[in-house]
Protein backbone atom coordinates (compact mmCIF):
# COMPACT_ATOMS: atom_id res chain seq x y z
CA UNK A 1 0.00 0.00 0.00
CA UNK A 2 2.66 2.62 0.92
CA UNK A 3 4.69 1.11 -1.83
CA UNK A 4 1.43 1.99 -4.45
CA UNK A 5 1.67 5.39 -2.61
CA UNK A 6 5.33 6.66 -2.90
CA UNK A 7 4.80 5.54 -6.52
CA UNK A 8 2.01 7.69 -7.09
CA UNK A 9 3.83 10.64 -6.01
CA UNK A 10 6.64 9.51 -7.86
CA UNK A 11 5.13 9.45 -11.05
CA UNK A 12 2.99 13.04 -10.25
CA UNK A 13 6.20 14.63 -9.49
CA UNK A 14 7.45 13.39 -12.85
CA UNK A 15 4.81 14.67 -14.97
CA UNK A 16 5.18 18.02 -13.30
CA UNK A 17 8.36 18.58 -14.33
CA UNK A 18 7.67 17.35 -17.69
CA UNK A 19 5.02 20.21 -18.02
CA UNK A 20 7.43 22.37 -16.33
CA UNK A 21 10.36 21.63 -18.30
CA UNK A 22 8.36 21.80 -21.52
CA UNK A 23 6.48 25.24 -20.71
CA UNK A 24 9.89 26.24 -20.31
CA UNK A 25 11.14 25.44 -23.45
CA UNK A 26 8.14 26.48 -25.34
CA UNK A 27 9.22 30.18 -23.79
CA UNK A 28 12.54 30.21 -25.09
CA UNK A 29 11.61 29.26 -28.74
CA UNK A 30 9.74 32.28 -28.93
CA UNK A 31 11.35 34.88 -28.58
CA UNK A 32 15.02 34.15 -27.55
CA UNK A 33 16.92 37.32 -28.92
CA UNK A 34 15.01 40.25 -26.75
CA UNK A 35 13.19 38.67 -23.73
CA UNK A 36 15.32 39.59 -20.38
CA UNK A 37 15.26 39.78 -17.32
CA UNK A 38 16.14 42.58 -14.95
CA UNK A 39 17.98 40.90 -12.24
CA UNK A 40 19.35 43.77 -10.29
CA UNK A 41 20.55 47.16 -10.61
CA UNK A 42 18.79 48.94 -12.89
CA UNK A 43 17.79 52.31 -11.85
CA UNK A 44 13.75 52.40 -11.63
CA UNK A 45 13.64 49.50 -12.11
CA UNK A 46 12.61 46.54 -9.79
CA UNK A 47 14.55 43.70 -9.35
CA UNK A 48 13.65 40.91 -11.45
CA UNK A 49 11.54 42.66 -13.75
CA UNK A 50 10.56 40.72 -16.91
CA UNK A 51 10.90 42.85 -20.33
CA UNK A 52 12.61 43.28 -23.64
CA UNK A 53 16.24 44.23 -24.31
CA UNK A 54 17.80 46.15 -27.46
CA UNK A 55 20.09 47.95 -28.80
CA UNK A 56 19.49 51.17 -30.59
CA UNK A 57 21.56 54.64 -31.66
CA UNK A 58 24.00 53.68 -29.26
CA UNK A 59 21.17 52.83 -26.36
CA UNK A 60 20.79 49.98 -24.75
CA UNK A 61 17.05 49.91 -24.15
CA UNK A 62 15.49 47.83 -21.55
CA UNK A 63 11.51 47.80 -21.87
CA UNK A 64 9.19 46.53 -19.19
CA UNK A 65 5.54 47.44 -18.43
CA UNK A 66 5.12 50.25 -21.07
CA UNK A 67 8.32 52.06 -19.45
CA UNK A 68 11.83 52.20 -21.26
CA UNK A 69 15.29 52.25 -19.17
CA UNK A 70 18.10 53.38 -21.26
CA UNK A 71 21.79 53.20 -20.95
CA UNK A 72 24.37 55.04 -23.19
CA UNK A 73 26.44 52.51 -24.96
CA UNK A 74 29.53 54.65 -24.71
CA UNK A 75 29.05 54.65 -20.60
CA UNK A 76 29.47 51.16 -20.36
CA UNK A 77 33.22 50.77 -18.90
CA UNK A 78 32.86 46.70 -18.99
CA UNK A 79 30.48 43.99 -20.58
CA UNK A 80 30.80 40.34 -19.54
CA UNK A 81 28.25 37.37 -20.51
CA UNK A 82 28.09 34.49 -18.21
CA UNK A 83 25.99 31.49 -18.11
CA UNK A 84 24.01 30.09 -14.77
CA UNK A 85 21.09 27.83 -14.08
CA UNK A 86 17.61 27.97 -12.48
CA UNK A 87 15.11 25.47 -11.24
CA UNK A 88 12.36 24.80 -14.66
CA UNK A 89 9.34 24.05 -12.01
CA UNK A 90 8.56 27.55 -10.49
CA UNK A 91 7.68 28.61 -6.90
CA UNK A 92 4.35 27.76 -6.91
CA UNK A 93 4.71 24.32 -7.94
CA UNK A 94 7.73 24.49 -6.03
CA UNK A 95 6.07 24.97 -2.80
CA UNK A 96 3.13 22.43 -3.73
CA UNK A 97 5.81 19.67 -3.99
CA UNK A 98 6.84 20.17 -1.10
CA UNK A 99 3.60 18.76 0.73
CA UNK A 100 4.51 15.20 -1.40
CA UNK A 101 4.86 12.49 1.02
CA UNK A 102 8.25 10.86 1.31
CA UNK A 103 10.00 13.67 0.27
CA UNK A 104 9.39 13.24 -3.21
CA UNK A 105 8.51 16.97 -4.10
CA UNK A 106 12.21 17.39 -4.29
CA UNK A 107 12.81 15.41 -6.90
CA UNK A 108 11.28 18.04 -9.09
CA UNK A 109 14.71 20.39 -8.23
CA UNK A 110 16.74 17.89 -10.64
CA UNK A 111 14.95 19.83 -13.21
CA UNK A 112 17.35 22.41 -13.96
CA UNK A 113 17.08 25.04 -17.08
CA UNK A 114 20.25 26.46 -18.48
CA UNK A 115 20.29 30.76 -19.09
CA UNK A 116 22.95 33.33 -20.03
CA UNK A 117 23.91 35.99 -18.05
CA UNK A 118 24.95 39.31 -19.44
CA UNK A 119 26.68 41.83 -16.39
CA UNK A 120 27.08 45.61 -17.31
CA UNK A 121 29.78 48.02 -14.91
CA UNK A 122 28.50 51.73 -15.92
CA UNK A 123 29.61 55.18 -14.75
CA UNK A 124 27.02 57.79 -14.16
CA UNK A 125 27.31 61.71 -14.52
CA UNK A 126 28.94 62.28 -11.49
CA UNK A 127 31.39 59.42 -12.15
CA UNK A 128 29.36 57.10 -9.74
CA UNK A 129 30.07 53.04 -10.78
CA UNK A 130 27.17 51.34 -11.13
CA UNK A 131 25.89 47.61 -11.91
CA UNK A 132 22.99 46.18 -13.84
CA UNK A 133 22.76 42.41 -14.42
CA UNK A 134 20.40 40.59 -16.84
CA UNK A 135 18.98 37.32 -17.41
CA UNK A 136 18.30 35.99 -20.82
CA UNK A 137 17.69 33.17 -22.62
CA UNK A 138 20.29 30.66 -23.82
CA UNK A 139 22.48 32.55 -26.69
CA UNK A 140 20.65 35.81 -25.86
CA UNK A 141 23.68 37.53 -24.45
CA UNK A 142 26.37 37.48 -26.55
CA UNK A 143 24.99 39.06 -29.84
CA UNK A 144 24.12 42.19 -27.26
CA UNK A 145 27.20 42.01 -26.21
CA UNK A 146 28.40 42.17 -29.69
CA UNK A 147 26.16 45.24 -30.35
CA UNK A 148 27.14 47.24 -27.16
CA UNK A 149 30.69 47.07 -28.34
CA UNK A 150 30.43 47.89 -31.62
CA UNK A 151 28.58 51.09 -30.59
CA UNK A 152 30.92 52.39 -28.31
CA UNK A 153 30.97 49.71 -24.66
CA UNK A 154 34.26 48.20 -23.57
CA UNK A 155 35.00 45.15 -22.14
CA UNK A 156 37.69 43.92 -20.00
CA UNK A 157 37.64 40.42 -20.72
CA UNK A 158 39.37 41.06 -24.24
CA UNK A 159 41.73 42.96 -22.37
CA UNK A 160 42.60 40.53 -19.76
CA UNK A 161 43.16 37.60 -22.92
CA UNK A 162 45.37 40.27 -24.77
CA UNK A 163 47.19 40.63 -21.53
CA UNK A 164 47.38 36.69 -20.91
CA UNK A 165 48.43 36.16 -24.68
CA UNK A 166 51.27 39.19 -24.14
CA UNK A 167 52.58 37.94 -21.04
CA UNK A 168 52.63 34.25 -22.21
CA UNK A 169 54.56 35.15 -25.58
CA UNK A 170 57.17 37.73 -23.83
CA UNK A 171 58.33 34.42 -21.44
CA UNK A 172 58.64 32.71 -24.37
CA UNK A 173 60.80 35.01 -25.94
CA UNK A 174 62.36 35.11 -22.36
CA UNK A 175 63.33 31.45 -22.78
CA UNK B 1 30.25 18.01 55.43
CA UNK B 2 29.46 22.15 55.98
CA UNK B 3 33.01 22.74 54.35
CA UNK B 4 32.34 20.70 51.14
CA UNK B 5 29.17 22.54 50.32
CA UNK B 6 30.88 25.80 51.83
CA UNK B 7 33.25 25.22 49.04
CA UNK B 8 30.99 24.44 46.23
CA UNK B 9 29.56 27.62 47.13
CA UNK B 10 32.76 29.45 47.07
CA UNK B 11 33.08 27.82 43.55
CA UNK B 12 29.91 28.72 42.14
CA UNK B 13 30.43 32.32 43.45
CA UNK B 14 34.02 32.71 41.31
CA UNK B 15 32.42 30.69 38.52
CA UNK B 16 29.48 33.07 38.15
CA UNK B 17 31.79 36.10 38.29
CA UNK B 18 33.82 34.95 35.70
CA UNK B 19 30.94 34.46 33.34
CA UNK B 20 29.15 37.67 34.09
CA UNK B 21 32.85 39.59 33.28
CA UNK B 22 32.22 38.82 29.53
CA UNK B 23 28.57 39.59 29.58
CA UNK B 24 28.59 43.03 30.98
CA UNK B 25 31.48 43.68 28.78
CA UNK B 26 29.61 42.89 25.44
CA UNK B 27 26.60 44.71 27.01
CA UNK B 28 27.60 47.85 26.92
CA UNK B 29 27.06 49.70 24.23
CA UNK B 30 30.17 51.57 22.63
CA UNK B 31 30.48 54.70 20.98
CA UNK B 32 29.74 54.88 17.54
CA UNK B 33 31.93 57.60 15.40
CA UNK B 34 30.64 60.34 14.18
CA UNK B 35 29.94 59.70 9.71
CA UNK B 36 27.27 61.61 7.99
CA UNK B 37 28.02 59.58 4.67
CA UNK B 38 29.34 56.69 3.06
CA UNK B 39 31.30 55.89 0.22
CA UNK B 40 31.31 52.18 -1.06
CA UNK B 41 33.98 51.11 -3.17
CA UNK B 42 34.00 48.22 -5.18
CA UNK B 43 34.51 44.51 -4.09
CA UNK B 44 37.71 43.92 -4.93
CA UNK B 45 38.87 39.80 -5.84
CA UNK B 46 42.48 39.83 -7.01
CA UNK B 47 43.24 36.66 -5.05
CA UNK B 48 39.80 35.23 -5.20
CA UNK B 49 38.53 35.04 -8.62
CA UNK B 50 35.10 35.83 -8.43
CA UNK B 51 32.52 36.84 -11.57
CA UNK B 52 31.38 39.34 -12.51
CA UNK B 53 27.73 39.39 -11.94
CA UNK B 54 28.54 37.71 -8.00
CA UNK B 55 31.14 41.06 -7.89
CA UNK B 56 28.19 43.32 -9.62
CA UNK B 57 25.60 41.57 -6.82
CA UNK B 58 27.84 42.32 -3.84
CA UNK B 59 28.13 45.88 -4.64
CA UNK B 60 25.01 46.70 -5.27
CA UNK B 61 22.88 45.09 -2.59
CA UNK B 62 25.68 46.39 -0.08
CA UNK B 63 24.11 49.74 -1.28
CA UNK B 64 20.80 48.79 -1.25
CA UNK B 65 20.96 47.61 2.13
CA UNK B 66 23.40 50.72 3.27
CA UNK B 67 20.56 52.91 2.02
CA UNK B 68 17.99 50.89 3.85
CA UNK B 69 19.53 50.39 7.20
CA UNK B 70 23.14 51.81 7.40
CA UNK B 71 21.52 54.71 8.75
CA UNK B 72 23.89 57.46 6.95
CA UNK B 73 22.50 60.41 5.56
CA UNK B 74 24.20 59.72 2.32
CA UNK B 75 25.68 56.61 0.58
CA UNK B 76 27.90 57.16 -2.52
CA UNK B 77 29.15 54.88 -4.90
CA UNK B 78 32.73 54.33 -5.95
CA UNK B 79 34.17 57.28 -7.68
CA UNK B 80 30.99 59.81 -6.78
CA UNK B 81 32.50 63.25 -6.72
CA UNK B 82 30.23 64.44 -4.81
CA UNK B 83 31.80 62.47 -1.96
CA UNK B 84 33.98 64.67 -2.10
CA UNK B 85 32.51 67.85 -0.42
CA UNK B 86 30.93 65.15 1.93
CA UNK B 87 31.87 65.70 5.86
CA UNK B 88 32.40 63.17 8.05
CA UNK B 89 32.68 61.00 4.75
CA UNK B 90 33.83 56.79 5.86
CA UNK B 91 34.71 54.83 2.59
CA UNK B 92 34.58 51.65 2.77
CA UNK B 93 36.75 48.88 1.27
CA UNK B 94 35.96 45.35 0.71
CA UNK B 95 38.09 42.52 -0.25
CA UNK B 96 37.15 39.04 -0.82
CA UNK B 97 39.01 36.44 1.12
CA UNK B 98 36.91 33.26 0.89
CA UNK B 99 34.35 32.44 -1.42
CA UNK B 100 32.73 28.56 -1.69
CA UNK B 101 30.39 28.07 -4.40
CA UNK B 102 27.78 25.49 -3.83
CA UNK B 103 25.00 24.48 -5.41
CA UNK B 104 21.34 25.37 -5.50
CA UNK B 105 20.07 21.90 -7.18
CA UNK B 106 21.88 20.02 -4.15
CA UNK B 107 20.66 22.34 -1.55
CA UNK B 108 16.84 21.77 -2.45
CA UNK B 109 17.28 17.85 -3.23
CA UNK B 110 19.22 17.46 0.22
CA UNK B 111 18.82 20.37 2.54
CA UNK B 112 22.19 19.65 4.15
CA UNK B 113 24.71 19.99 1.18
CA UNK B 114 25.60 22.42 -1.59
CA UNK B 115 25.77 25.98 0.91
CA UNK B 116 27.19 28.59 -0.80
CA UNK B 117 29.71 30.96 1.51
CA UNK B 118 31.61 33.81 0.96
CA UNK B 119 33.87 35.82 3.01
CA UNK B 120 34.37 39.62 2.59
CA UNK B 121 37.03 41.39 4.54
CA UNK B 122 35.44 44.66 5.59
CA UNK B 123 37.68 48.22 6.44
CA UNK B 124 35.84 51.31 7.07
CA UNK B 125 38.34 53.97 6.53
CA UNK B 126 38.21 58.06 7.41
CA UNK B 127 39.60 60.22 3.99
CA UNK B 128 42.83 60.13 5.49
CA UNK B 129 43.25 56.25 5.19
CA UNK B 130 42.93 56.07 8.58
CA UNK B 131 41.42 52.47 9.70
CA UNK B 132 38.33 53.20 11.82
CA UNK B 133 36.89 50.10 11.93
CA UNK B 134 37.91 46.38 10.06
CA UNK B 135 36.12 43.18 10.32
CA UNK B 136 35.56 40.09 8.22
CA UNK B 137 31.71 39.74 7.07
CA UNK B 138 30.70 35.89 5.81
CA UNK B 139 27.93 35.60 3.10
CA UNK B 140 25.90 32.48 3.71
CA UNK B 141 22.94 30.75 1.62
CA UNK B 142 22.21 27.36 3.11
CA UNK B 143 18.42 25.75 2.31
CA UNK B 144 16.31 27.99 -0.32
CA UNK B 145 17.44 30.50 -2.95
CA UNK B 146 20.18 31.16 -5.61
CA UNK B 147 23.96 31.40 -4.98
CA UNK B 148 23.57 34.84 -5.48
CA UNK B 149 21.48 35.38 -2.29
CA UNK B 150 24.47 34.84 -0.67
CA UNK B 151 25.77 38.96 -1.80
CA UNK B 152 22.36 39.74 0.09
CA UNK B 153 23.32 38.40 3.29
CA UNK B 154 26.25 39.54 3.06
CA UNK B 155 25.02 43.04 2.40
CA UNK B 156 22.56 43.07 5.27
CA UNK B 157 25.26 41.77 8.14
CA UNK B 158 28.22 44.76 6.52
CA UNK B 159 25.03 47.32 6.94
CA UNK B 160 24.28 46.23 10.49
CA UNK B 161 27.92 46.70 11.06
CA UNK B 162 28.20 50.37 9.88
CA UNK B 163 24.67 50.81 11.98
CA UNK B 164 26.46 49.64 15.19
CA UNK B 165 29.93 51.50 14.85
CA UNK B 166 28.70 54.42 12.96
CA UNK B 167 26.09 57.44 13.45
CA UNK B 168 25.48 60.37 11.70
CA UNK B 169 25.66 62.54 14.66
CA UNK B 170 27.97 61.60 17.42
CA UNK B 171 26.47 60.27 20.91
CA UNK B 172 26.23 57.02 22.50
CA UNK B 173 23.68 54.76 21.95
Amino acid sequence: MKRTKFLSSFAMALAFAALASCGANAQQSSNPANKAIALTGLPGVKDDAKGTLTVENGKLHFTHSKKTSELTAADIEDVVTGEDTQASVGKTISTLSMAAPYGSGRFLALFRTKFDTLTLRYRDENGALHGVIFALPTGGAEPIKKQLLTQGAHTSVGEERAAASANSSSKEQKQ
Amino acid sequence: MKRYSNAILCLAVAALAFTARPLSAGGANPVKAKASAIQVEMIRSDEIKLSAEFQISLYENLIRQLEKQGGFEHVYRDGDRRAANAPDLVVLHSTVRGFKEGSERARRVTTVAGATSITIHCEFKSTDGKVLREKDVNGKVWFFGSNLRATYDFAKKTARVAHDNFNSSEHKS
